[in-house]
């Protein structure tokens, strides 16, 4: 335990003294009041006493001229000391210190205030150690909470990795590829559903006939009834070209109207046959 | 005429140290922290050189309680002197009333076998052995709180504890020989 942290203590107990100090009684009168009677008798106690001490001196150094030097024998002297020790502490009786109620009074007196002041300085110390101990609860109660907030963030990582696997694993990759299909599919679909509107706005078939252009040209044939639209004609080529990719080739006939196909030629979505110009394949974009 | 423990009579609330140290240097300061050390009992410390003590002043000599021997590993003849010491002390004295002193235990330059030897001596006595630092004042403070509880026992001021009981219970062992060769 800190010095400091006990001279607090200290210090604190002894504040907490004066509050009750009006409550403890006066302090111990003189010796004046103590009675002649009292006195008198431990005097003679005292006395006897040393009588006794010297009666015991006169006998230890009557025995000590007597006995002969002989060898000092340390274990045996040892033993027999302890053994007349142990005898006296296995016959000795307590005895009361005096039965004058005085005396009582004046020893007790005497022994309170050191056993308040034994029992302040445990006060203060166990004081001291309590405070010392809230100490550690609360940084051990900090510790606890730090050591929950990272469980908690582990755990949270674990729950994102899991997630991580399970986009990972063959079946989340399935899924993912589905969707990506889907995806795909819809947009492939949008891009069909805006060709098809283009190809229907601006490139309709020669249905109208134009008297300009039949006085211009005069003997222009009549476009036949059956032609088909370029949306069918890129509609086949595409078809072809997708279930046949060894023979992409689509074979012109009546039905497709001749300035269509040369535009598509022209500008490269298409191509003819090297060897039959009869034959026309999409353009390999890929 | 050896040392007797029990030649005089004991005075009241008094306790009578005895140092003995061949060099002169460290009783002095211990005997100084015992004496501010302890308030409550009459402590007197007397100082020897070597035992025994001169006859001319034995009559003014009061009752000696304990008897402590500082043996300073650093010289051997603080060794050597000690133990001619030793033979002018009644055997009366190894009753709980002797204790040793080692100081400079702790250098590492220090012989194994002067310590061994001491060791030796206080198991045979069965006396206690305190290993203490002298150079510190911390360390004579120590040593001299250490000194003085052994003391209020030996001079019976300790109600119910003797100084044989005592020596008893804190006495050094023997080294046994595997100790040794452990630190060698």
């Amino acid at each position: 335990m800190d010095a400091d942290e006990l001279l607090k203590n200290a210090k604190a107990v002894a504040n907490n003294m004066s509050e009750y100090q009006h409550n403890l009684p006066q302090d111990t009168p003189d010796d004046r009041e103590f009675p002649e009677a009292a006195r008198t008798e431990l005097l003679d106690e005292c006395e006897e006493q040393y009588e006794q001490l010297q009666q015991l001196q006169n006998e230890i150094t009557l025995a000590e001229s007597e006995s002969p030097q002989n060898p000092p024998n340390q274990a045996a002297d040892r033993a027999s000391a302890l053994r007349a020790e142990l005898k006296e502490w296995l016959e000795i009786q307590p005895n009361l210190l005096s039965s004058n109620p005085e005396v009582l009074l004046a020893v007790g007196k005497e022994e309170l205030p050191r056993l308040n002041k034994q029992l302040e300085m445990v006060l203060s110390c166990s004081q001291a150690k309590r405070d010392k101990l809230k100490e550690v609860l609360k940084s051990e109660q900090k510790w606890l909470e730090e050591k929950k907030e990272v469980l908690k963030a582990a755990t949270e990582q674990v729950i994102v990795l899991q997630q991580e696997n399970d986009r990972l694993s063959e079946k989340g990759v399935l899924e993912d590829m589905k969707k990506k299909v889907q995806k795909v599919k819809d947009y492939q679909d949008s891009l069909l559903e805006t060709l098809g509107d283009i190809l229907a706005e601006h490139f309709p078939l020669p249905v109208q006939e134009g008297n300009a252009n039949k006085k211009k040209k005069g003997i222009t044939t009549e476009p036949r009834a059956d032609l088909i639209s370029l949306h069918d004609i890129l509609e086949l080529l595409m078809n072809k070209f997708v279930e046949t990719p060894h023979e992409p080739y689509v074979m012109i006939n009546e039905t497709f109207w001749p300035p269509y196909i040369e535009m598509l030629l022209r500008h490269g979505i298409a191509s003819r046959h090297p060897e039959d110009c009869f034959k026309i394949r999409l353009e390999a974009f890929y | 005429m050896s040392l007797k423990p029990y030649s005089k009579l004991p005075e009241l609330n008094t306790a009578n140290v005895l140092l003995v140290e061949n060099e002169e240097e460290f009783q002095k300061r211990l005997s100084e922290a015992i004496v501010r050390q302890e308030n409550s009992v009459n402590v007197t410390v007397r100082l020897a050189r070597c035992l025994p003590l001169p006859v001319e002043n034995a009559e003014g000599r009061p009752r000696i309680d304990l008897v402590v021997f500082i043996v300073h590993l650093r010289s051997e003849q603080s060794l050597l002197s000690t133990e001619a010491s030793l033979k002018h002390l009644d055997s009366g004295y190894f009753l709980g009333k002797v204790c040793f002193l080692v100081t400079g235990a702790r250098s590492g330059t220090v012989s194994y076998e002067r310590l061994a030897s001491i060791k030796r001596t206080a198991a045979s006595l069965n006396c206690p052995l305190l290993m203490t630092e002298d150079k510190t004042t911390e360390g004579v403070h120590t040593a001299a709180q250490r000194v003085l509880n052994i003391l209020k026992v030996s001079a019976g001021l300790v109600p119910m504890a003797s100084g044989l009981y005592l020596s008893t219970l804190i006495r050094c062992s023997m080294p046994t020989d595997s100790d040794w060769q452990n630190q060698d």
